[in-house]
């Protein structure tokens, strides 16, 4: 066999191995996407990847606005809208916060704001376990229990390690001479943020965002401990949904309903991957 | 009264002293470099005048006024940064008239503020691009546009050349030079480049350690430095430092040196000041720059203080202009500086003559001048 | 400009001085406090519960340690603290070699390398929730793979893993190994990229085989990498919660419980608060137990630098 005919073959093994791994992390996409549009017969006489016998998009009606959840019987909607009611502020605050705490731990550095950060950094490694019954008792006592306010309360301050530590992190790469500059020109604490950093912030602020988004939009720990039965998450509804058991399971809207709570986050991916993968790596690379 | 007034200033970083008793003051209107190795403290001191940073000790006056305590931006001053600092968000025009905008100068006066400072440094044409539009040079140029548009007291300039290329910070250090005499501001410079702190300076202060070494003119510095540092961190290609002992030389006192081909000679040295009396017999350290050491022009040769000697060339290095050669005295390598033509081949002996009248002497313990 | 500066008083500018320099730290405060108090100051608290007897509500009768003798019986909780060594390891394991995998694999300069990318990361976007429901049907013992496998021939083909008490746990290692490789990929790929193609050039000058370049020089190159996924993996393996809530919900019986579910039931479902702190301080010191030898190594590394 040639050199050239052995690198060729070389390539072809390599890119059907590439192929096979697509499929993997494909194949169970494809599997919701096909039950989800299937009648239960048809499930039942068919296979995970077999095309409907008949094309149906009840599953998905049912999932979004008649599957039992629990007492209520209304579908993922309500739920869908109490997402966003728990994701958005939360995103907002927690991001506006890391931004001016990175802010002041890059640029306005002083004695035991190094030591913060490290406690701060520790924080971000704790498993959530321990904190879960002293929050539970302290929203009880602020009497947020139960609440979209309480469970936003909670996700912003879990949430203020990593934003911290994205913001503080990409202020560390402005230089400081351009604050020295700005100071020397006569422009305050806040005017620097303001008018200099805030400016050039555009990239970290769209990975902070996304970042924040899918953590707290895909978070099931705390929407379960600290939500109540009207103020449930989409993550904690699906899960409810999926598992009562009230007489024949209905595996297409459950599978619908997976993917309907997936969709945003999913989109979000799809839109704006690139920096979603940012996030992850800058993360990670902390060290 | 002196637009800047430094007064036994230190500083400590903790428990390291990173400035020691500095002690300087200049007139309106002069071009002061400080200049020295780096961690020598001169961006501290820098940063001192400019009130980034604050003082252990001593006192800073600008313009008769006592700035110790006030921060940066109620000092009347301006600088320019090594990396230009410019605000990236921000257009050339509306960099200029931020400081403008800070100190409340109202909005109608921008205009024509950043209009002048445009055409002083002909940077009309890119008021409306962005720094990352900019070449090197135009970027300086903005930066020190930024610095002009306040109309300080006083300019500090940080290291503003080191990060163009070669041939630009030629072309932007006659700008510079051209500009101060153009509009006669106080300036204070940092560089760690000796041809800098020469060409462009009125007044200079060597640094090391945190300490003022020498204060004076270029000239100054460079004929009667104080020190062994001074003496070998002024001047490209750097003085010789030869170790010689003194001995007589007729009626007045002279070094003896050795060539390569073991000939043993005596260079008088000039009388100045408490004479050298106490030395005799004793080793010093002979400064000559190679300048003074050239080949023979027969029009010198009968001076005082001329000497001629048979020298070894060890290495040339051809320059253009002139030939550079390294020589052996004293078992030490010395360099000449010598017209092209007249070179003799590597390993061969030329006669090169010694210019004694410029010739220093430093004291080998305690590498200060004595002579 | 001078007179300007003349007209405001000195004591003026000290005030507003003084002001700017504490701007900084009010602007920490918040969050140190936030941190001190919702944090640390939890931990002690939840560390405090774990030596009472508090049941369904808090009670702050003291009882030593009787809580974790209490654990190291409780049949349940042994169960899940060796489901997580036999997740955790196996989930790490497994993501680990197949994220180098695919990170050598995409390192060959593939035409489409952007698309696969996205691919292999897209799962790390879904909440565990959504993963473990898809995996749950997958696995069904009648419908899913079993029956799939089995109608293309393979009729004596069984895969009844999620029904299996013995067999279960491996299942929560493909449902986090399927969504958790693609970041582990993301991280070497983006490791690799960072090598200095000159030592690889040096290499193949020397005569080595792609293989072998990887194996001995690349690979080795990529240590901190390692580090940084060893603790992010092992940290996910630690909080798995969601994964089994929707997968297996921690049965059959309790044969796929983990530290986590073990300690929200506990403490929230079985009125038993203090035990349930007490395994969550447990689970606080296997986390310190990997975090801590981390850290220091790092911190060690950096003061060579």
């Amino acid at each position: 066999m040639t050199e050239t005919s052995r690198l060729f073959l070389g390539r072809i093994a390599l890119y059907a191995a590439l192929a096979a791994w697509a499929a993997f992390y494909l194949a169970p996409l494809a599997v919701m996407l096909l039950t989800s549009v299937k009648t239960l017969d048809d499930i039942r006489t068919g296979t995970l990847l077999s095309w409907p016998a008949a094309l149906t998009l009840e599953p998905w009606l049912k999932a979004w606005s008649g599957a039992c959840t629990g007492i209520r019987c209304e579908g993922l909607a309500p739920f869908m809208w109490n997402s966003v009611l728990i994701t958005l502020p939360a995103v907002a605050i927690s991001t506006a916060i890391g931004a001016l705490n990175g802010y002041v731990l890059s640029k306005w550095r002083f004695r035991g704001s190094e030591l913060f950060f490290g406690a701060l950094l520790l924080g971000c490694f704790l498993p959530f376990q321990v904190l879960l019954i002293p929050m539970a008792q302290t929203l009880k006592a602020l009497g947020l229990a139960n609440t979209v306010s309480g469970l936003v309360l909670v996700h912003v301050i879990c949430g203020l390690a990593s934003t911290t530590l994205f913001f503080r992190n990409y202020y560390v790469g402005v230089p400081d001479e351009l604050i020295r500059a700005a100071k020397l020109d006569g422009a305050g604490f806040f005017t620097i943020f303001w008018r200099i950093l805030l400016p050039v912030s555009t990239p970290i602020i769209v990975v902070c965002v996304i970042w924040q988004f899918t953590q707290i939009w895909n978070d099931f720990l705390f929407g379960v401990v600290y939500s109540g039965l009207d103020t449930q998450p989409v993550t904690v509804a699906l899960n409810n949904l999926v598992n009562t058991s009230t007489g024949v399971k209905e595996y297409n809207v459950d599978m619908a309903a997976a993917l309907i709570a997936a969709l945003p986050t999913l989109l979000v991916y799809v839109l704006a991957g690139k920096h979603f993968v940012r996030g992850l790596t800058a993360g990670a690379v902390k060290g | 009264m002196a637009a800047l007034e430094i007064k036994q200033v230190f500083k400590n970083y903790g428990s390291v002293q990173v400035l020691k008793d500095i002690d300087l003051s200049i007139e309106s209107g002069e071009f002061l470099i400080l200049v020295g190795p780096s961690g020598c403290g001169k961006s501290t001191l820098m940063n001192a005048i400019a009130g980034l940073d604050d003082i252990t000790a001593g006192s800073i006056s600008i313009a008769g006024r006592d700035v110790t305590r006030l921060s940066p931006k109620d000092r009347d001053i301006a600088m320019v940064f090594q990396s230009y600092a410019l605000y990236p968000s921000m257009t050339v025009a509306e960099n200029i008239a931020f400081g403008l905008e800070m100190r409340k100068v109202p909005k109608t006066q921008h205009e024509a503020e950043v209009a002048r400072v445009a055409r002083l440094l002909q940077i009309d044409h890119l008021l409306a691009r962005k720094p990352a539009a900019l070449s090197g040079g135009q970027r300086q140029r903005v930066a020190m546009g930024r610095a002009l548009a306040r109309q300080p007291q006083v300019y500090l300039f940080d290291e503003p050349l080191s990060n163009l290329d070669a041939k630009l910070r030629v072309e932007m250090r006659t700008e510079i030079k051209k500009l101060h005499q153009r509009l006669g501001t106080t300036i204070v410079y940092v560089t760690h480049d000796q041809i800098e702190a020469m060409t462009l300076a009125d007044r200079i202060a060597v640094m090391r350690d945190g300490r003022v070494q020498q204060f004076g003119t270029p000239q100054q510095i460079y004929d009667e430095p104080v020190n062994l540092f001074v003496a070998g961190f002024m001047g490209s290609p750097a003085m010789n430092f030869i170790r010689a002992d003194v001995t007589r030389a007729g009626s007045g006192y002279g070094v003896a040196v050795r060539t390569a081909r073991g000939e043993a000679a005596v260079l008088a040295l000039p009388e100045r000041g408490a004479g050298l009396g106490p030395w005799l017999g004793r080793e010093v350290i002979l400064g000559l720059r190679p300048e003074q050491i050239t080949h023979v022009m027969p029009h010198r040769r009968d001076e005082p203080l001329v000497a001629t000697l048979e020298c070894t060339v060890e290495v040339a290095e051809p320059t253009g202009p002139d030939t550079l050669i390294q020589i052996r005295l004293n078992e030490q390598d010395v360099n000449a500086r010598i017209e092209p033509r007249a070179q003799a081949p590597v390993g061969q002996a030329m006669p090169l003559m010694f210019d004694m009248s410029k010739a220093v002497l430093f004291d080998p313990a305690t590498e200060a001048r004595c002579h | 400009m001078a007179t300007v500066m003349a007209r405001a008083s000195g004591a003026e500018h000290a005030r507003r001085d003084r002001l700017q320099a504490w701007l900084p730290r009010l602007v920490l405060a918040p969050s140190v406090a936030i941190t001190l108090v919702f944090v640390y100051g939890f931990i002690g608290w939840t560390a405090a519960l774990s030596f009472t007897s508090s049941k369904l509500l808090p009670s702050w009768n003291f009882v030593g340690f009787e809580q974790y003798l209490k654990l190291a019986e409780n049949e349940r909780w042994l169960v899940a603290a060796q489901n997580l060594l036999i997740f955790g390891g196996l989930f790490i394991a497994v993501c680990l070699a197949i994220g180098v995998l695919l990170a050598v694999l995409l390192d060959q300069k593939i035409r489409a390398e952007g698309a696969l990318r996205a691919i292999y990361l897209y799962p790390m976007a879904l909440s565990f929730i959504v993963t473990g429901t898809a995996w749950k049907w997958i696995l069904n013992p009648g419908l899913g793979l079993q029956k799939l496998v089995q109608d293309l021939g393979f009729t004596g083909f069984t895969f009844d893993w999620l029904v299996n008490p013995d067999k279960a746990v491996y299942t929560l290692v493909i449902a986090a190994v399927w969504q958790a490789s693609g970041f582990v990929m993301a991280m070497f790929l983006a490791g690799l990229r960072g090598v200095d193609p000159a030592l690889i050039k040096a290499a193949q000058l020397d005569g080595a085989s792609l293989p072998r370049i990887y194996w001995r020089i690349v690979l080795p190159c990529l240590r901190p990498v390692l580090f940084s996924a060893l603790m992010i993996l092992s940290h996910i393996a630690i909080k798995s919660f969601d994964l089994v809530a929707a997968l297996t919900g921690g049965g059959p019986g309790f044969a796929t419980d983990l530290p986590a579910t073990f300690m929200y039931a506990h403490a929230f479902t079985r009125g038993q608060m203090a035990l349930g702190s007490a395994s969550a301080v447990l689970m606080l010191g296997a986390v310190l137990a990997v975090a801590v030898p981390f850290l220091y190594s790092e911190l060690r590394s950096k003061r060579h630098d």
